[in-house]
């Protein structure tokens, strides 16, 4: 056995909401079976961002709000890799807030977890762009980032799910990571993961969640019925929860980049670049240019 | 490109008989195309190039070449000659104007006996050496489409010069046969609305004539183009941009060439993006590159840094332009050097590497790729927006010189032979082993936090210390690695230049100038800009009284960081600084030296 990088003890405060999600994704991997090795997770900048040091799993610290291009480039470089993406609603909804909606529209098979908890943990408790009205002295609205996943034309895997229930999150994560490795695309999920020290919403968050496919006519097929659902559990304040979108098949449109780009998955990172092996089509090349 | 003592440039050789207009034989010719943009004056030149190259002449083609321009116009140029040139001639042979601007602007740049080529549709004039042709008029009546006009002036020119039909017009069909259909068949037939205007006249026929040249199997293309092939046979198989003046071609042609290799580009939503897309598919362990020009180069500064600490091999071309801001988005300059030196926050290492002609461009290309994956650094191609966008001929490119080098990679076996696999693992030159994520029984931690060997998070101070040291000293370990300089012109001269990028070729032409006026000079083209090429240097200084730093930009940036790594060498250095947004005329380096001083040109 070859000694390398091993899991060391987590940074986060005693009763932090990220470590159910640091559980439920132990888990989901276990349960697909997918080797250590084979996984590369992406961790942002933040509390959440240091996940990729808990557990047994090939780490890249991103920087603050890239977390989601670098993704995307180890996914293309090597779509055999199983690419995980994980940092908090600061990371991906502020700074990062570009990357996300083109992550949509790029539609690269990687899954990504934002660690919901509508503060900046790491730099004592200010108001992320999820922060409600009042909370430190907030006075913007917050920024919904389900409604914003349901308002593009092919949101692929959205579900929003609660730290508090690591059952349903491990469940949902296995349905995630299934989408991504049929090379179905993009997987998104927010999870509602409490900051016990800054913002503890335990409680309420666990009153307030009301999972959606319990709702009559749920189709997470459907854009328009989950975005009207989504709505509705909110007018009601309420915080929906639950898989808010799964396409019913796989559509052309819908195929992902790496498939777009790759057909036989072979990427850039393992293609063969010597010289030898390439001459004729480099001397094909050279001869068509200039 | 230095000149043999017994071969002028431009010569004038008069043949014919005595009785009909003497025919002046060119060596080296230039013309000059201006009108407004949409004139499609680059197409004349394009069309031109590849006319003179076939005929075994070396070309250099430039865009947007004067100085006095304002509103729409443009302009472009060519150059042919027999001898190798990498920069525009200083003076025109023949003007083709479009417009009165045109010609306002391009007659003082005009030689003795240069003539002019007017567009009379558009506007009239008497005077002398100016002749008219209502070109957009013949395109306009005869096509339909006044577009047509620029091919109809190729067609004249090519009467004018004595050009072969029959390769007149395979060079229309070679540039537009992808387009193919009316596009083809439109310029072919305005190719002969041009040529029948100009048989119908006798002046100013027959007075110039190109000679052959003995260069063959040349290529004519840009720097940029010759960036993306580099990329290519280095083994580069992704690339990340975002579409910016003048870097996007790179991009273009990798869309093109890429796929055919299993390659992979993505035009990213900002610079950003690419930055990081090229960072997170490096350290999956494609070779990977994103090109730019200054402003998103700030914008990736973030990233470069990261790919200094975290130590993950990318390569950013930096095509520069004018800055700061936007600036002037299509024009010349070479003002990033300080900042790439010295770019992103707290101390890491980054090589920047400068290649001086389009042929360069490739070689160095596969170097940059080399050094980034065995020194596990951010390595930054340094161009300039003359040597990306200008064409000149460059022989074929030799693919027995290509050699590629990826380090300490551990493949699958190797990896499982060693007791423990750390990604930063101390070595004595600061390079650590590296194998990419999948490898089977090994993981890794990757991060721009400081970090022990494993890549875990670490603040402790002597780990600190030795992260810090086996990072930096990549600078000292890697030196005999970095492109070599290289150095022309007469070893036993006092003065000397020194330059990168695209001064290289009017450099070389000012040293052969001031060799007729019997000033002796020796030029250093500097390839490897930093680490700063000391020991190089010195050599190169060490005999000479002084030497001129020549380069585009206000402050004297290259001299600055000359100064800044050696010291001693202060009073040796001046400058020959030109930031007009033109590049370098060879007239304007020759004066500047005569001049004795410190030169800002323009």
């Amino acid at each position: 056995m070859v000694e390398s990088a091993k899991p060391i003890p987590s940074t986060w405060c005693p009763g932090c909401g990220d470590f159910g999600a640091l559980a439920a994704l132990k888990k989901a991997m276990a349960e697909l079976k997918i080797p250590p090795h084979e996984a590369v997770l992406v961790g942002g900048i933040g509390c959440s961002g240091g996940i990729h040091n808990f557990l047994e799993i090939n780490g890249l610290h991103a920087l603050h709000g890239r977390l989601l291009a670098q993704a995307v480039g180890v996914k293309l470089a090597n779509p055999k890799l199983n690419v995980v993406a994980i940092g908090g609603d600061g990371d991906g909804y502020a700074i990062g807030m570009g990357h996300f909606m083109h992550a949509f529209k790029k539609n690269a098979s990687i899954l990504y977890v934002v660690m919901m908890n509508e503060t900046y943990g790491l730099t004592k408790g200010q108001a992320a762009p999820t922060a409600p009205l009042g909370y430190e002295g907030n006075i913007e609205r917050p920024f919904d980032a389900i409604l914003a996943a349901l308002s593009q034309p092919q949101p692929n895997f959205v579900a929003r799910t609660f730290s508090g229930d690591p059952k349903t999150l491990t469940k949902v994560l296995v349905e995630a990571l299934e989408f991504n490795r049929a090379n179905r695309g993009f997987a998104f999920v927010e999870d509602l993961s409490p900051c016990v020290t800054y913002n503890d919403t335990f409680k309420e968050w666990r009153e307030k969640v009301l999972d959606v496919s319990t709702l009559p006519g749920y189709d997470a097929s459907d854009r328009a019925v989950m975005f009207r659902l989504c709505l509705e559990t909110m007018d009601k304040g309420r915080i929906p929860i639950g898989v808010m979108h799964r396409p019913r098949e796989v559509s052309t449109e819908a195929e992902s980049l790496e498939l777009k780009l790759l057909p036989d998955r072979i990427g850039p990172a393992v293609t063969p670049i010597d010289l030898e092996g390439n001459l004729p089509t480099y001397q094909k090349l050279l001869a068509a240019a200039g | 490109m230095t000149t043999p003592a017994t071969q002028v440039p431009s010569t004038v050789r008069e043949v014919g008989p005595s009785d009909t207009p003497p025919v002046k034989e060119l060596a080296d010719l230039s013309v000059l195309i201006g009108g407004q943009g949409g004139d499609g004056t680059l197409t004349v030149s394009d069309l031109l190039a590849r006319y003179f190259r076939k005929r075994g002449l070396y070309v250099y083609t430039s865009r947007n070449v004067l100085s006095r321009i304002r509103g729409g116009h443009a302009d472009s140029s060519v150059r042919a000659s027999r001898d190798a040139i990498s920069a525009i001639k200083p003076t025109v042979d023949i003007l083709v104007a479009f417009d009165k601007e045109a010609l306002e602007f391009g007659r003082p740049e005009l030689e003795a006996d240069g003539l002019v080529l007017y567009d009379s549709s558009v506007f009239q004039t008497d005077l002398p050496a100016t002749f008219g042709f209502p070109f957009a008029t013949l395109a306009g009546s005869q096509l339909g489409q006044p577009i047509y006009k620029n091919v109809a002036a190729y067609g004249v020119l090519s009467v004018m010069l004595g050009f072969d039909p029959a390769l007149t017009r395979s060079v229309i069909e070679e540039r537009f046969k992808r387009r193919g259909g009316e596009a083809l068949e439109k310029n072919l037939k305005a190719l002969e609305i041009g040529r029948k205007a100009a048989l119908e006249h006798a002046e100013p026929m027959h007075r110039f004539t190109v000679v052959d040249g003995t260069a063959h199997d040349l290529r004519l293309m840009t720097g940029n183009q010759a960036v993306a092939l580099g990329f290519v046979v280095g083994g580069g198989r992704f690339f990340a941009g975002y579409p910016i003046t003048p870097a996007t071609e790179i991009m273009e042609y990798l869309q093109r060439y890429l796929p055919s290799v299993h390659g992979v580009v993505r035009q990213a939503e900002d610079e950003l993006a690419a930055i990081n897309m090229v960072i997170g598919a490096a350290y999956a362990g494609a070779r990977s590159m994103t090109s730019t020009s200054g402003p998103g180069l700030s914008l990736m500064t973030e990233g470069i840094g990261h790919a200094g600490a975290a130590e993950v091999p990318i390569v950013v071309a930096d095509c520069q332009r004018v800055g700061p801001s936007t600036g002037e988005p299509t024009r010349h300059e070479q003002s990033d050097v300080a900042h790439l030196a010295h770019i992103g926050h707290g101390d890491f290492p980054r090589f920047l590497i400068a290649p001086g002609t389009v042929d360069d461009c490739f070689y160095l290309t596969v170097d940059a790729l080399n050094l980034a994956e065995k020194w596990r650094l951010p390595v930054i191609l340094v161009l300039d927006q003359a040597l990306c966008q200008n064409s000149s001929t460059v022989p074929g490119f030799d693919l027995s010189q290509v050699h590629l080098d990826r380090g300490k990679r551990l493949e699958a076996e190797a990896v499982a032979t060693r007791p423990s696999y750390k990604y930063y693992e101390l070595t004595p030159d600061g390079a650590s082993p590296y194998a990419l994520p999948g490898t089977p029984g090994v993981t890794s931690q990757v991060t721009g936090n400081e970090h022990d060997e494993y890549g875990h998070v670490s603040v402790n101070p002597v780990n600190r210390v030795k992260m810090m040291r086996k990072r930096m000293e990549k600078l000292i370990h890697a030196q005999s690695d970095l492109p070599l300089s290289r150095t022309f012109g007469d070893p036993a001269a006092k003065i000397g230049f020194i330059g990168f990028g695209s001064t290289t070729g009017p450099i070389r032409e000012a040293q052969d100038r001031l060799q007729t006026r019997g000033v002796s000079t020796r030029f250093f083209q500097a390839r490897t800009l930093f680490p700063v090429p000391a020991r190089e240097l010195s050599a190169f200084l060490e005999p000479l009284d002084h030497a001129y730093v020549v380069e585009h930009n206000y402050a004297g940036q290259f001299a600055g960081l000359i100064r800044e790594a050696m010291p001693s060498y202060h009073a040796r250095l001046r400058s020959i600084l030109k930031y007009d947004g033109l590049p370098f005329r060879a007239a304007e380096i020759v004066k500047a030296v005569e001049g004795g001083t410190d030169g800002r040109v323009g």
